[in-house]
Parts: structure tokens; sequence; C-alpha cells
């Protein structure tokens, strides 16, 4: 929110610049964003008077001026005829720098020399368009820099004003925090204007239905006026606080609203249906035609403004085009009231129309400076526009603000801000900020009445924070707590996630970080269990509209980007959760852990094979995060049956422990890679975090290192290739586990002399006791055991 | 025979003297030291001599002998060596080729600052807990004193699933999930991801964040200004200046922001503290009388701070990092940098 500091010095009266009350104010709590010089850039041009006009000797349309200043007599070439001589105006000297970058030289113009220019105040830039020069009050004195007398000099402050204090939003209540702030003297401005002879209560009859919604509503009615532009000095003021000027009336009404913080609205009063006006809530089917020409369908209940044909305002909001100020209007009735905050939020919501009126009202206006704020309205309107005030204002005030006085203790402010106060200290922090203190002689309690803009003070923890903000927060010193010492345990899926991180970054996978919202599309892609998404009301674009329900798309949204900006070795993993809908329509979110593999196993480099990576390396990175967790016995893995959205049907699987299913990997189905258009497919897996969460041992224990040598036997042999090579595995092991302490497949080969559906497999056999050496023979007979085994259950054919 | 032994040492030590390589060596020895060699004969002679002059001979023709081999061993050891450093300095290889490639992998910057964070507030007592990032409107707002159709609620910019269910827009709905079930006393923060409609070079509509409380009896401002000021020295260096300013938030009460001097600029002012020479880095206060009354806690015997601070917002400011989105984009040349 903008603030014009001239403007705020008019009502406290301060020796500091704008930067030091901007600081001041932003360790106090309203925080300063910056300040702004918006002093016009004007040099060179200074007061004068003009001594004589004569006609220029060639021209009949130009007038030759004497003009003098502090320096010196110019004679001036002027187009303009709107001076006479004696009259004060603003002379821009050759070298002098006016708005827009103009900068003036000496010239001649139709053969005679101009010494300089007497500005319009369009050309000075404080109005858009004007006629003739700038001619200045009679008593200026001469040879002054005119940013001083005109008082264009200004600084802009922009200061975030937080919901909790609305009092702060405008001109009047900041410069009254200003004044608390820095302890400077604080001026209300003296309204005064004279009122007609006729009663308003003669000129409109109004009537508030719902007190509670409109809990005060006053009004004047001004007869006579004459609608047209503002003034300069109006408009500028407007413009520095970005609102459009549109006439003395309105711009006056948002001139108020700016010092006040009191919206007000102006109706034409010749366009108010038999001269009555009521706030009721709306009815069933009613609607208006709001000041920005788009008719508004109202919902029952919304606070209206009425005449007798139908709604001419919304309440707080807007008001109605058929009431609207207009060149033609001669007479206004002059709206000032309260309405209450949550009704005008609810209905800017709903209609989507907010305003700097609605903005205001929802986070609470003064209830006690709503007529103060109409006659201030009142006395500019009458300067501007003219016209006669009706006697009296229209005041429904039903229930009338009464402060509720809070009980204060100093120990307490002393205990929650850990500092000790002075005596009468925080007493006089609160009176600064016009809080009315009470001290009971007996118990020496305090009781703090706040003023009625301070809506913000309800507690007694609301009084120490503004003890707290005027003392400094600086001043309270800082300590640290005294507290019992307790290591609870942040519990086992966190320890698991950092464990899981810890583990896929060792086996050289990045980690990557998504949003959790995707595309509708793109979640259709999601994993082997078809689940129900959960959809975001209002997102942001369409790409991110839906909680992904598997992580797996958006690492191939990352490859596919990394791809295109050729990172052509992509080893990514995320750790994040995934959303859908559960039973009864309740969210669920589960954590997983995502991988991704694509491109050379070990990039493209001098020394180093040029290997496609495959499915076996995002198996491997499996293999060892499940070492790293101790996830040891009870592990599977088994080709994923029937339809699955997203692997290859015969190069997925899905990964078992203990018989229950913790995640998938494999390589991607052919059709999503075209899809992405990658020139290789990439391996993915997905873990659920949560279910391996209970796969994952408590304690592990240590296995003692093996005191006796082992034994190896290699065994070779052909086997028909539908057999997996767990089921081998399972059935070798399943033998003697005592003594056959490692199975290692060391190849596997198809083609050449091996027939077509089967393939040669080469194990070496470890076999070892703990209890002692093993003979020879020993061995000889467990290894013929093996190779019977094999022979009788898989029908294997030993290759020697 | 004395004389023609003394020849005989004679020449083979100046023949060894000339050989230039271990086989002239080994040359030399087969002439002098061989079984057909001068030696040889020698000692095959022994016999001709009285047997009271043999042993006197025989000793003098071994001492010789072994005077020779000793020669010999010594120059092979000599040539050997020489011959091995020869030999290696031809085994060269070009040590500026790049070394073969070691694939790494690394946690995203995001995951450091928290982990980073999480450390010293563990190592300060502080326990960890988290919560769903689908939240009900009673959990992020209600709770926390935002009441419905409040302004606060412009603060926060939200994502709605339902009327009542919501991405949560901080990590402070943590602090009523733990308070609802726990009792005092309570020190926790809470890690993790948060969402606002919000998107441009510094917002995006996730990020993360650490919420932290601590609720005890006497539990004052001045304890939330030492606590946050440990973290933020440990966090930005020791000595780092930092200013706590009033503030505005709901759920507590009195509220503050933090500043820290500009990391860039070290407060001369520059683009990033918009020449202020400050950066905003957290948001806290003493939790709000009505946070405890939603827990059923007795706000006149307990009281507590808590704060939450942006985690890319520091991981920008320590990697010097100026575009939050580069935190989503997921290129592997920026994310192998941490």
């Amino acid at each position: 929110m903008l603030f014009s500091y001239k403007w705020l010095k008019e009502f406290v009266q301060t020796d500091l610049d704008a930067d030091e009350v901007a600081r001041r104010l932003t360790l106090a709590g309203i925080e300063v964003d910056g300040v702004e010089d918006v002093t016009p850039e004007i040099t060179g041009v200074v007061t004068a008077e003009i001594l004589a006009i004569e006609k220029h000797p060639n021209a009949d349309r130009l007038a030759l001026c004497k003009v003098r200043t502090a320096e010196g007599t110019y004679s001036i070439v002027c187009g303009a005829t709107n001076m006479s001589e004696g009259d004060k105006v603003a002379l821009a000297l050759p070298g002098a720098r006016l708005p827009a970058g103009i900068k003036l030289k000496k010239t001649k113009i139709r053969g005679v020399a101009s010494e300089g220019m007497m500005c319009s105040e369009a050309e000075l830039g404080l109005a858009a368009e004007s006629e003739g020069i700038m001619i200045l009050p009679r008593n200026t004195p001469v040879g002054e820099d005119i940013r001083t007398v005109l008082g264009l000099e200004d600084s802009l402050i922009e200061a975030d004003i937080l919901p909790n204090r609305p009092d702060c939003m405008s001109i009047r209540g900041l410069a009254r925090e200003i004044g608390a702030v820095t302890c400077a003297l604080f001026r209300d401005k003296e309204v005064d204007f004279e009122e007609g002879a006729v009663a308003v209560d003669d000129k409109v009859k109004v009537s508030v239905e719902d007190t509670e919604l409109c809990r005060r509503y006053t009004a004047r009615v001004i007869e006579g006026i004459r609608v047209e532009p503002s003034p300069p000095w109006l408009i500028r003021r407007l413009e520095l606080h970005g609102i459009r000027p549109v006439n003395n009336v309105v711009d006056a009404t948002n001139y108020v609203l700016l010092e006040y913080g009191q919206p007000l609205h102006a109706f034409d009063l010749d366009r108010i249906a038999g001269g009555r006006l009521v706030v009721r809530k709306a009815v069933k089917g009613e609607s208006v035609t709001t000041i920005d020409g788009r008719e508004r369908p109202l919902k029952e209940g919304m606070l209206v403004v009425s005449d007798e044909k139908g709604p001419q305002a919304v309440a707080g909001i807007m008001g109605g085009k058929d009431s609207e100020v207009s060149d033609s209007t001669r007479s206004i009735l002059l709206e000032s009231a309260w309405f209450e905050p949550s009704s005008v939020r609810r209905t800017s919501r709903s209609l989507g129309l907010s305003s700097d009126s609605s903005y205001r009202f929802e986070r609470g206006v003064d209830i006690e400076s709503v007529s103060t704020a109409l006659d201030r309205v009142t006395a500019i309107i009458l300067e501007l526009a003219g016209g006669t005030v009706a006697r009296g204002m229209v005041d429904i005030y039903p229930t009338s603000y009464r402060p509720e006085p809070i009980g204060f203790r100093v120990e307490r402010a002393e205990a929650l801000l850990g500092v000790e106060l002075a005596d009468g200290e925080a007493e006089n922090i609160l009176e600064r900020l016009g809080i009315r203190i009470q001290k009971t002689s007996i118990t020496g309690h305090v009781k703090a009445s706040p003023p009625c803009y301070r809506l913000d003070l309800k507690r007694e923890v609301d009084l120490i924070e503004e003890v707290a903000r005027l003392k400094g927060y600086d001043t309270i010193p800082e300590t640290m707590p005294r507290a019992p010492i307790g290591a609870k345990e942040p519990g086992r899926l966190f320890e698991l996630k950092k464990k899981v991180r810890e583990g896929l970054v060792a086996c050289s996978l990045m980690e990557v970080v998504n949003y959790s919202f995707v595309a509708r599309d793109t979640v259709a892609l999601s994993g082997v269990r078809e689940e129900r998404p959960v959809h975001i009301l209002n997102p942001l674009t369409e790409e991110q509209s839906v909680m992904r329900t598997s992580l797996v798309p958006s690492l191939l949204e990352n490859l596919k980007s990394n791809l295109s900006r050729k990172n052509e070795e992509v080893r990514i993993f995320e750790c994040r959760p995934a959303f859908c809908m559960g039973e009864g329509g309740k969210t669920e979110e589960r954590w997983k852990a995502a991988m991704l593999l694509y491109g050379y196993r070990w990039g493209v480099r001098w020394n180093q094979p040029r290997e496609w990576l495959d499915f076996y390396d995002m198996k491997g990175v499996v293999e060892r995060l499940f070492e790293s967790l101790g996830i040891e016995d009870g592990v599977a893995y088994r080709r994923v049956v029937g339809e699955n959205r997203l692997l290859h049907p015969g190069k997925g699987a899905v990964v078992l422990v203990d018989g229950r299913e913790v995640g998938v990997l494999g390589e991607l189905r052919p059709d999503i890679q075209e899809r992405f258009q990658f020139p290789r497919p990439p391996y993915v897996c997905e873990m659920d975090l949560e279910a391996l969460e209970e796969a994952v041992p408590e304690v592990r224990r240590y296995e003692p290192v093996p005191r006796f040598p082992e034994s190896s036997r290699d065994i070779a042999f052909i086997v028909d290739e539908e057999i997996p090579f767990a089921d081998i595995m399972d059935s070798i092991l399943k033998l003697d586990t005592k003594l056959i302490e490692n199975v290692e497949l060391f190849d596997v080969y198809y083609g050449g002399n091996i027939p077509a559906g089967k393939r040669s497999l080469a194990l070496r056999i470890i076999y070892r006791s703990a209890e002692r050496t093993l003979t020879y023979q020993e061995v000889e007979d467990i290894h013929s055991r093996v190779a019977a085994e094999l022979v009788g259950r898989l029908n294997v054919k030993i290759r020697m | 025979m004395r004389e023609e032994l003394h020849r005989l040492r004679e020449d083979a030590f100046n023949s060894l003297k000339e050989a230039r390589s271990a086989e002239d060596v080994l040359a030399v020895r087969k002439k002098y030291l061989g079984r057909k060699g001068p030696i040889a004969s020698l000692i095959k002679e022994l016999g001709k001599y009285p047997p009271d002059e043999r042993r006197e001979a025989g000793a003098e023709i071994n001492r010789v002998k072994r005077e020779i081999e000793d020669e010999i061993e010594a120059l092979l050891d000599e040539l050997r060596l020489r011959e091995r450093e020869e030999r290696l300095k031809k085994e060269k290889i070009d040590v500026t080729l790049p070394g073969r490639s070691i694939p790494f992998g690394r946690l995203h910057p995001v995951t450091r600052v928290l982990e980073e964070v999480e450390g010293i507030f563990t190592s300060m007592g502080f326990d960890i807990a988290e919560g769903p990032e689908i939240e009900t409107d009673y959990y992020n707002f209600e709770a926390l004193n935002i009441p419905k159709n409040h302004p606060a609620r412009d603060m926060q910019d939200t994502f709605y699933v339902s009327s009542d269910v919501v991405l949560r827009t901080h990590t402070s709905p943590v602090q009523i999930r733990v308070m609802e079930t726990q009792s005092p006393p309570l020190r926790v923060i809470a890690p993790g991801a948060v969402y606002r409609r919000d998107s441009d070079l510094t917002h995006t509509p996730m990020f993360h964040q650490v919420e932290g409380f601590m609720v005890d009896e006497r539990v004052t401002f001045g304890d939330l200004k030492g606590v946050l000021s440990a973290f933020l020295q440990r966090l930005f260096g020791e000595g780092t200046p930092l200013r706590f300013r009033p503030s505005f938030f709901p759920f507590t009460e009195p509220s503050a922001e933090v500043d820290i001097r500009c990391v860039m600029c070290k407060g001369t002012g520059c683009r990033v503290c918009k020449e202020t020479g400050w950066l905003e880095i957290l948001g806290c206060g003493m939790i709000h009388p009505e946070v405890f009354r939603s827990v059923g806690y007795d706000c006149e015997k307990y009281t507590g701070f808590a704060f939450g601070l942006g985690i890319e917002r520091i991981a920008m400011l320590k990697y010097g990092i100026d575009d939050i989105r580069l935190f989503f984009e997921n290129d592997i040349r920026f994310l192998r940098q941490f």
C-alpha cells in the first residue's frame, strides 16, 4: 500500500525524513518495502513576475513578455493569452529540465530571442492537459524553486499492511502509528463547513433492515453541485496512490478513502427512486448492474443498498451504474457506513468482485470514524463542486461502540517476553498507542481500553505484543530455554526415507524433487494398480491439476527434459509421497521411492566399454539398496503378470519381501517410450516405502567371519530357458544349507551349440563348514548330490 | 701357482670392468668360474701338491674364487637394477588422460539443507514429526486461529481438493497434530513439502518448510530469540548479524520476522536484499492462546514459541541460486553440483 510522505506529515509533526520513518516503522512491525522519491524531475524552474506584456513584432498570436526573477530580467516569447502584467508564473530558464526529458535552450521564435519559457501545468507534469500557462498566487515570492513553492517534493512509502492492522490502511491511520512509534505529535484534520437550511430527513429516507451486517449507516445530501474534473493537486495525489481520477465528486470520495480509510459512495440523488434507500439482504432473482457495466445476479442474503426499484449498490463492494454520479448530476447522496467484514468478504468472493472499498471493509473499518470521514468528504466536495449541504446527517447507529477493557498484568508481560519492564514502562507505551489505562487502586491491576480503531487488540497477549513492539524486539535479551533432556525417535518411516536416499546415492543415483501434481493424462501412466487420483479444484495449470499416484511419470518427464538438454546419462531417483483417493472419499498418502536409469552404463569415455544400461542394472540397484537396508532373506522377484500400463510385459518384475509386494521394476513399455520419444528404453523401479518399512529388520546381527577354508566347484549345464534361475537356486539351496555357503552364477549362454529354447548356465558353488575344513571327498560327495538334484528335478544336461 | 692365481684374478676383474651387461658378466663367470674354467683346473691340480701345501693352496684358490664371485654378484645386482630402471622408464603412460569415470549420486539440495536444519535442531533436543500433505481445513487454518472468511486467508493462496480439504499451505498443522496427542514439554520440528497457489521467479507452487515449536512452562520470547539466534548462527556462520522485527501471523502473538544480514552484499545493499542490507529468513512468535485453546492446553500454565522457515530460500542463499524454479527442473547439470 502506498503512502505519500507529504500527506502523512499533514497529520503527524515530525522532522524525521521518509527513510528514517520507514526504518522505524519496519522495526515496529509495519514492513516498508521501499521509499521512492516522487518529486517531479524538474530543475531550473523558478518563480517569476511578469513585468510587461507586448505584442510580438512578427507574429499576431505570440506575446513578448518582460519577466523578472531574483537574478534579473528576461524577455520571453509566449503563445498563451491567460496572463496579465503582475502575474506570478513558473519560468524555465535555459538549461532547465522538465519532466519527460525535455531540456530547455535559448531559442529564437519568429526572429525574436526567447530567454526561457513560462510553463503550463502540463509542461511541469502536474496535469495531463492544460490551457494557458500556470498562474501562481500573487503573493508568491520570485526566484524560488518551483518544486518548493508548489510542494512537489514528496516521497512515496510502500508499506506492507498485514491483515491485523486495518487501522493503518490510510494516511491518517499510518500517521497515527508513526506518531506512536516515533513519539511525534498526531494532529487530526479540522473539518468545517456550513449546512443549508433544509434538513437531510426532508431530502431522503434511509432505513437499515439488517443492523448486524450494517451496524452503522450515515449519509449526507448535497444539492446544486457542478461535476467537473478535479484540480491538479487532487489528481496528482490520487495518481500517486494508483487511483485513476474520474470527476471531482468521485475523486473526493477516493481521496477520503485514502486519507481516512473509510470507503464512501456518492449516489446521484435524482436517480434514487422514491428518495428512499434501504440497506437489506438481496432476495431471490435480484440483480444489479455495477459501475463497471456488468450485470451481476445476486444471491439471496447478499447485502445491498436498494431504492424502490431495486438494488443500487452491492453494500461495501461497488455502486450501481444506474445511480452513478455523472456530468449531469446536480444532487448527491454521500454514503459512509460500516458493513460486517465476513459478509463483505463472502459476497465479494461469490461475485468475483473486489474493490478498494471491499478490501477495507473485509479487514474492518473504524466504526467511530464513519461520520468523521463523511464530514471530511462533504467539506471537500463543497469546496470543489460547490452546492449546499442539507442540514444534519443521517446516522443509523443503533448499538454504538463500547470499548471492552482488557485486564493487563505487567508480570505476565515480563514472564511471556522474558524481560524486565521498568515501572510504568508498559503503561506508558500503551498510552502512546491511544489505549486508555485505568489502575485499580487496591490491587494495582491495570485495565486497558484500546481505541475503537484497534480492532486487533482483544486479549492481554495482544497488549503484550504492543509493549514488546514499541519497546523494540532488540531490547529483549536472548536466552536459552531450560528444558528436560529427551530423545524421541523420529519414527521408522522417517529413518527409512533417510536410509533409502543414502542407499540410492551410494548406487550413484541423483535425487530429484518434483511437484506432487501432474497433468491429467500423465497420471494415467501410473503404476500397476488402478488408483483413483486426487484432483485439485483450482489448479494453476492443467499440467498441475492431479496429485500423482506414482512418482514414475515425473521421472519420465525429468528424463525427457534432460535429454532435450543433451544430458544423456540419467540415473535419478525421487523419494516423496504419492496420493490417491481411498475408502470413503478419504485421501491417502504413501511414501514411495522411484528410480530411473537411462543411457550408457559408463557414459562415453575413452577407456570404458560403451554398454547400455539394462534391466539388471536396475535390479542391481534394488539388490544393493536391500543390502544396505539389511533386508537379506525372503526377497523374491516375480515376472509381472497381466496388464501393466507402465512396464514391458516380458521385462518387468514385482518385488516381494516375505511374499509381500513392495515394488515393481523393469523396462518401460515400448509404447510409452515412443510417446516420450526416448531413443532407448529407460529402466524404472518404484518401491512402496511403507510396505518396505515392515521388511526392514529392527536390529542387525553380526555373522562370524568364517574360520575354515572354503572349497568351490564349478558346474555348467544346459537347461530349459523357461525355468527361472530362481528355481534352480532354490533347488540347490534346499539340499543342504549347512555346507553350501553360496552359489555364484558366472555365465549365461545362448546360441552356438545350445539347442533353441535352452540356455547354458555356469555356477560356482562355494562349500564350507563352520566347524572344520571339509575333506576332498566330502566336497565331491555333496557336489555330486547337487548335480544329481539338478538332473533329477530340473532335467538339466550337465556339460563337461 | 700363486702368480697364476693372481693373474687370473686380475684378468677376471679386468674383464668384469669391461662388462656392459648382465650377459657379459655371466660370460665372465662362465669363462673363469665354469667347470672347465681356469679356477676349476687349478683345483684339479691341487692333488699334485704335497698335503701340507695343498690345504694352503686350496684356501688361496677358494679365496680368489669367492672374491671373483662376490664381484660378479655385486655387478649383476647393479646391472639388474639399472636394467629395471631403464625398463620402467620405457613403460610410461600419459598421465594427463582423463581418469576412468566413477558414477556418483547426489542428494537434492533441498534434502541437503533439510538435513542440515534437522541436524541443528535435533542437536538442540528437538524431536522430528511429520504430517500429511493433504490436510483438512481445520488443521491447516481453523485450529491455527485462521477462521473461514478471514482476510488472513489471503496471506496464503490455497489449493483446494474439496471445500474442506486443502494442500497444506504450511507445516504448521503438524503443530496441532502433535499437541493434540502429546503433552508438554514439547520440542518438535516438522519438515516437509507445502503448497501455495503462486508461481514466479521467487515462488513455486510447491516448496519445503521446517516448522518448529517448543511448549513448556515459562518459555519466553527471549528463549525464542535465543534458540533461533543459535540456529541461524550455525546455519549461516558464527557472528551473522540478525534482527527480530514485529510481524503478524494469526497463530502467534507476539509475532516476529527474523532478518539476517544479507549474505550477498554483507549489508551494503544489493539486488538480492532489495537494497535493505537485510534478508527475511523466517517467521516466528509466541504460540497464540487460541491455538492452545484448540488443543486443550491451559494457556495460563503453558507458553511456547513456534517458527517456520522456507528451505528453498535458505538453499538459494547458501548456494547463491537466483531462480527458485531450478530446484524443480531437475537438470542433471544442476543436481550434480550439490
